[in-house]
């Protein structure tokens, strides 16, 4: 007679304890994956290791790696939809109507880091753009002379004065520093006014899921092609982008002030 | 890259539009002498190549003969490799200066053809050290889209050179520099470098069919 083979139990799905091996796991093995530091008898390598400011190199560098396979196969795909159900001359407006709807995130950093002038155009495109712009699709704001900008509550940091921590690579989110991933989530469900909206009415939730969705559509629309550009004139695409990220906020914690004098006569 | 698809689209625009008209400029002073040099880089770019009725073969040497004109690769090739290009040999630094050149005309001129008139005006310039002169401009896209393009210009003593071109923030040097720094670190070697270079410039030549 045969048996019948032992009943394997099926682990019943429990999202919390998945998620705490998952931060575990993360934690171990940024742990285990610092970057060693050069010592001081090589200057030429521990200058080139104090530049990038990257101690959590070979672990963002495998995140790096999950980020390209999720994006060959889930993202790819799902801009490459978008791209075809939209047509082109549309995909500015779209465009514009985020930014339009999440220009109250910019107001609120605009004002947490005292810049009055600058949220007075904040505000004044809100209601150019809300009203004659039709909802935001049109940038009636830019077209009388008030210029697009973004804020955050990374730059918010900044300019309190919080150091920007380990460079970091988040799969699906891309690169940040430690500061701008703090500043990204008090964005996403505290200073964002769609996240308040979601959770008032339980029923409501879907509604953040679509603004994060169609967020998040805007962003790899418009960041697909440069990054593809970036990755074929470089050589280490990852340190590339870490170059070019930390550059970028740079401009905008400055408000696109001009950077301190570079040494390039050396 | 939530917070940086905005400036990375105005960095792909910039690409395409490296070459732009550029408005009429006053001759008064080393400030605007610096512009002129920019307009002069820019008329030159979009009348000879862009807008030329060549084929993109030529577009690319005539390319290459004006970036050469225009760019200071030596002082390039010192910033981007810094304390690497002290350490290297002048054979080194030669082969590294002609493998860069290489890289730029080849990465540069696959997108010529995605030029559909942009325009450029040049908004103001700056002191950048004793010997520098920074020119500030704006490219005007068709969709009224705009991004800002700093030109870091070097006075050499045949003239001014450009040492670096900022889009939105984003600095060549600077990008090449710490790419390239990675790279060493990895092969170990300033040689390990130039063998990188030198299968990248393959890649693109064989891409491009030249």
């Amino acid at each position: 007679m045969y048996g019948n083979p032992p009943v394997k139990r099926i682990p019943v799905f429990r999202p919390q304890l998945i998620a705490r091996l998952a931060a575990a796991g993360i934690i171990a093995a940024s742990l285990a994956a610092c970057a060693t530091r050069p010592p001081a008898s090589n200057p030429i390598a521990l200058g080139a290791y104090e530049e990038a400011n990257d101690p959590l190199e070979p672990f963002n560098r495998a995140m790096f790696n999950v980020d390209a396979g999720l994006d060959k196969v889930l993202i790819r795909p799902i801009i490459k939809g978008y791209r075809v159900i939209v047509p082109e001359k549309a995909r500015p407006h779209l465009s514009n109507f985020v930014d339009n709807f999440r220009s109250p995130i910019t107001l609120a950093n605009d004002l947490m880091q005292a810049e009055f002038r600058r949220a007075g155009i904040t505000l004044g495109r809100f209601v150019v753009n809300t009203g004659m712009g039709f909802f935001g699709f049109f940038d009636v704001g830019e077209e009388i002379g008030l210029a697009y900008h973004s804020e955050d509550f990374g730059q918010t940091l900044a300019r309190w004065g919080v150091p920007e921590g380990p460079y970091i690579y988040v799969p699906l989110l891309g690169p940040m520093s430690f500061r701008d991933g703090i500043g990204f989530g008090v964005d996403a469900f505290l200073v964002d006014p769609v996240a308040w909206y979601g959770r008032a009415d339980g029923s409501m939730a879907w509604v953040q899921w679509a603004n994060f969705g169609l967020v998040y559509v805007m962003a790899k629309d418009n960041s697909m092609d440069p990054l593809d550009e970036l990755k074929k004139s470089s050589l280490d695409y990852y340190a590339a982008l870490r170059s070019s990220y930390r550059q970028i906020r740079a401009k905008e914690i400055r408000n696109g002030a001009p950077p301190p004098m570079e040494d390039f006569d050396e | 890259m939530i917070t940086l698809s905005r400036a990375l689209r105005a960095i792909a625009l910039s690409l395409t539009a490296l070459f732009i008209v550029t408005t009429p400029v006053r001759a008064q002073d080393v400030r605007s002498n610096a512009t002129i040099f920019v307009g002069n880089f820019a008329q030159q770019g979009i009348n000879d190549i862009l807008a030329a009725p060549i084929a993109s073969v030529e577009k690319q040497q005539r390319f290459r003969t004006v970036f050469k004109k225009y760019f200071d690769l030596p002082g390039i090739g010192r910033f981007v490799l810094a304390r690497y290009w002290r350490a290297a040999s002048p054979e080194e630094q030669a082969r590294f200066t002609t493998l860069f050149e290489d890289v730029v005309v080849y990465t540069w001129s696959r997108r010529f053809s995605e030029y559909n008139g942009q325009t450029l005006q040049v908004s103001g310039t700056q002191t950048d050290g004793p010997e520098g002169t920074l020119v500030k401009s704006t490219i005007i896209g068709n969709n009224n889209s705009h991004f800002g393009v700093d030109w870091r210009l070097r006075k050499r003593p045949e003239g001014f050179k450009v040492l670096d071109i900022v889009v939105e923030g984003v600095s060549m040097a600077i990008t090449y520099r710490q790419d390239y720094a990675t790279v060493i670190s990895q092969t170990g070697s300033f040689a390990g470098l130039l063998d990188r270079m030198d299968s990248q410039v393959a890649d693109l030549k064989r891409q491009q069919g030249t």
